[in-house]
């Protein structure tokens, strides 16, 4: 059974019998006669057999993944924020900010390419700017590289408000378990105000899999 | 022309020739002694809250800000395009602030008498409808329509068990209604228009605990507060706010949040 999370820049595919890990394809690239049985993500109603809202299955997986009775999860995906708040291991509080949280995991690869940085190396800054959306936050960028400092401090200092604006989008919380593409990003994740654990980018795909077997 | 700021309390008192009066625009609920009085004269009631011309709301952003009440923006478009003889506004703790407000800007833009009331009505009049196993969407519309009344909704609607919750005030976009199960109990503010009680803090701010509940508040509306508070005070409650329509986020929102409570649809 093909399971398959439709993301804006990513795709992310796991078939239960053939793949032993999960596959990553740009969504520019996967071919557009796929067909999966489960699928999520923002672009995916039209290639799946049954279509699993992302909240459901970010929360899905979440449940498969976290042991804790209670624990906050947030998605921060190319194009939005997602998040999930779970308390004695039921459902306490979500939210989907598709438009503050714009483009913010978009934006931040865009610049790592334009500016040729690599996030790796770069340390997180004391400052960071105040940022609602990836868009909004690009003119701080422009400011500051006016403003003689350097590219890879500005675009930290950008990252790192992103990383707070996300924080307080899911609820300020002490421990917060990351889902999502930017958990390969160490000053992203290093941005955060609080103990972060990093859960990588297949945890709608984990969701998705209670659904192949609901015990 | 100066500001007209009295409040008129009585229906016999209203200030204009009402043997003229063919068709008024309500806005929130005016109380139950004006909604007879203009039934017993046949008057056309049109419930201004809800979205009755395919005018662009863009043309009321001329008198009110962008970003402001979805439902007070849609009574501005109403009031600029629709052939009415008067507007009764409820401007009292019924309604909001805010319309007081719109009541000033309406007064000064249409050329017809704006009337305020406080509608402070304390008499129960039942709320079966919010209680009932029907279609929410049909839920809300004929509680909607029975602003129009002085009486409560015709019909037998027995009492249902329920699955889910909606505690709040009409949507703007009633799309997201058709998520719910029939079994959908109504609270809030649109308990209170079937009850046409409209200023029962207490009975707005009712819940049932052991229900899955969506706190629905239109943005930037004053009431989002009491969405919010309550929706954190509820075992299983979701606050939610939307502005002119429902984006897919709200709604993935709302089916999220009803497949993960267990909310068989």
């Amino acid at each position: 059974m093909i399971l398959g999370d439709f993301g804006t820049s990513y795709c992310k595919f796991l078939d239960q019998e053939a793949d032993a890990q999960p596959r990553i394809i740009a969504a520019s690239d996967f071919p557009r006669e796929t067909r999966v049985v489960y699928g999520t993500g923002h672009n995916g109603k039209r290639f799946s057999g049954q279509y699993v809202n992302e909240l459901t299955a970010l929360a899905k997986g979440g449940e498969a993944l976290i042991p804790e009775e209670d624990f906050v999860l947030l998605d921060c995906g190319s194009r939005d924020l997602k998040f999930v708040q779970y308390e004695n291991r039921r459902i306490k509080d979500m939210g989907w900010n598709a438009e503050c949280g714009a483009s913010m995991g978009f934006t931040i690869e865009l610049l790592e390419r334009y500016y040729q940085l690599d996030f790796k190396k770069i340390r997180v800054p004391e400052r960071a700017f105040s940022v609602t959306c990836g868009v909004l936050g690009m003119s701080h960028i422009f400011d500051a590289v006016i403003n003689d400092i350097p590219v890879d401090v500005a675009v930290a200092r950008f990252v790192k408000g992103i990383a707070i604006n996300a924080f307080r989008f899911a609820g300020s919380p002490e421990k917060l378990y990351l889902s999502g593409g930017l958990c390969d990003n160490p000053l992203f994740v290093q941005s955060f105000p609080c103990e972060v654990v990093c859960l990588g980018r297949f945890v709608l795909l984990e969701g998705l899999k209670s659904y192949t077997n609901p015990e | 022309m100066p500001f007209t700021m009295n409040i008129i309390h009585n229906p016999s008192t209203l200030p204009i020739r009402t043997e003229s009066l063919k068709n008024v625009g309500i806005v929130g609920i005016p109380p139950v002694d004006f909604i007879r009085f203009l039934n017993e004269r046949q008057v056309v009631i049109h419930d201004l809250d809800a979205l009755l011309t395919k005018a662009d709301i863009e043309t009321a952003t001329a008198y009110l800000p962008k970003v402001y009440c979805a439902i007070l923006r849609t009574v501005m478009l109403n009031g600029l395009h629709l052939n009415l003889d008067a507007i009764i506004i409820d401007v009292g703790p019924g309604k909001c602030d805010a319309a007081y407000h719109v009541a000033t800007i309406l007064e000064e833009t249409v050329n017809i008498p704006v009337i305020r009331t406080a509608n402070e009505d304390m008499i129960d009049l039942g709320t079966p409808v919010c209680r009932t196993r029907m279609n929410l969407l049909k839920k809300f519309k004929t509680i909607t329509e029975g602003v129009k009344s002085a009486n409560p909704a015709d019909g037998n609607f027995p009492a249902c068990k329920p699955a889910a919750g909606f505690w709040g005030v009409p949507p703007r976009d009633f799309s997201i209604l058709s998520l719910f199960p029939d079994t959908t109990h109504i609270y809030g503010w649109t308990r209170c228009m079937e009850n046409k009680t409209p200023a029962n803090i207490n009975l707005e701010s009712h819940y049932n605990p052991k229900v899955p509940t969506v706190f629905f508040a239109q943005s930037f509306c004053a009431k989002t507060a009491l969405a919010r508070h309550l929706a954190t005070r509820h075992p299983q409650g979701l606050y939610l706010d939307v502005d002119f329509s429902a984006g897919s986020s709200a709604k993935a929102k709302i089916q999220a949040f009803l497949e993960l409570t267990g909310v068989a649809l």
